[in-house]
């Protein structure tokens, strides 16, 4: 048999639908019985009715439903396109193999789409080693702290342009010895356009 | 390949899109009418990104919901600080006492949704999911991550708490005069 105090424990998963079949029916036979219960029942349930009331049924606003859909239809779309790019891929690698004719443009063209891709290339450079900062100096008014670094070998390419070499087995007698300054360079390697380096495999003092 | 894609996206038109309106009465209630389009948005990426390992078996609102409580708990969530509940260290149930008749005499009052914006956030969850949702406390220990007994014990805090709340305000005179209709959620003419 079900007192009150039982009762009041389980009222929450009674209101909640979550008693069991043998439990509810217990819960009922109590309340049916008790007033006091039973009005504990009815605000319980008046508090439920009122959070509903509360919240409301807000519409979501027309456009939503719209640009939820939009977004997921770029997504959908980004995804065919890397489908069709991929597909695409497969036809010209699966060409490239079979058919000679066209293995040297596609050669060309994946050569030029990966220059594209990574801005970055195998190159054979001829320059003069330079001083990075000194030739700042000389050409920006840059205050160079050499004597107190020391100086930093780079490539200076006849065009004006300044290349860093970046620190490498090969390349550091290029850079950090400064009795080559001066001297006409062939170097060879990966060139990277944006940030203004090479990377050098090998190098042949001129 | 393209016909996966195509049912793919078809079940989720189908399953998932038609609880849009369920989720933004909870994203309402959880980041305000402001911030709300945009969860329910990120929500429905989150979504159809994971919708894969969706078992259509299962309850798609329920699930739905999840996705929505985890966004909310990753973008909103941490901009409020908040003390974490020390539920874990008892989760007993207590009994009701009654309560003034008078408590819930306005049952519109603008002071049952000042009270509900004042509870602990995993309460007011809790208490939406089982009174405004109607999920049973399997799908709201599911959407919440955490034990039934937690759902139980967090909801009969809430409700004691939410009954408190509302004689406190009512005491402390600071109770709003009743809007005699709810929330308007229609265009008004300008």
């Amino acid at each position: 048999m079900m007192d009150c105090k039982k009762l009041r424990e389980i009222l929450d998963a009674y209101v909640d639908r979550e008693l069991s079949a043998d439990a509810n029916a217990q819960a009922e036979v109590h309340i049916a019985e008790c007033h006091a219960c039973r009005r504990t029942l009815g605000r319980l349930t008046r508090l439920r009715g009122a959070v509903r009331a509360a919240v409301g049924e807000p519409e979501a606003p027309a456009d939503l439903l719209e640009r939820v859909q939009g977004s997921l239809s770029l997504r959908r779309t980004r995804a065919r396109a890397i489908q069709s790019i991929a597909a695409a891929l497969i036809l010209v690698s699966a060409l490239t193999l079979f058919v000679p004719s066209v293995r040297g443009a596609a050669a060309t063209a994946l050569d030029y789409l990966a220059l594209k891709l990574d801005d970055s290339r195998q190159v054979v450079l001829e320059g003069k080693l330079l001083c990075r900062d000194c030739q700042l100096e000389k050409e920006y008014g840059y205050h160079a702290m050499c004597p107190v670094t020391g100086h930093h070998g780079s490539i200076v390419t006849s065009d004006g342009r300044i290349w860093n070499i970046l620190e490498g087995e090969k390349s550091s007698e290029l850079i950090h010895n400064s009795a080559l300054l001066g001297r006409k360079v062939r170097v060879e390697g990966r060139m990277y356009r944006k940030a203004g380096s090479v990377a050098i495999n090998d190098y042949q003092l001129l | 390949m393209p016909l996966t894609w195509i049912s793919r996206s078809t079940r989720f038109e189908r399953e998932a899109l038609p609880h849009l309106g369920a989720l933004y009465r909870m994203a309402r209630q959880l980041v305000g009418p402001e911030g709300a389009d945009d969860l329910v948005q990120e929500a429905y990426l989150r979504a159809w990104k994971y919708f894969e390992s969706f078992d259509s078996a299962t309850n798609c609102r329920a699930w739905l919901f999840r996705i929505l409580r985890n966004s909310w708990i990753s973008r909103w969530r941490k901009r409020r600080l908040e003390l974490p509940l020390t539920e874990t260290e008892s989760e007993t149930i207590e009994p009701y006492y009654d309560w003034e008749e008078e408590v819930l005499r306005d049952e519109f009052s603008a002071g049952m949704q000042r009270a509900l914006l004042e509870l602990p956030e995993d309460y007011r969850m809790a208490l939406l999911l089982a009174d405004v949702e109607e999920f049973s406390y399997e799908e709201i220990a599911r959407i919440m991550e955490c034990p039934i007994g937690t759902v139980m014990s967090r909801l009969n805090r809430a409700r004691r708490m939410l009954v408190k709340l509302i004689q406190e305000q009512r005491e402390g005179g600071t109770m709003d005069k009743i809007d005699p209709q709810p929330e308007r959620t229609g265009r008004r003419k300008s």
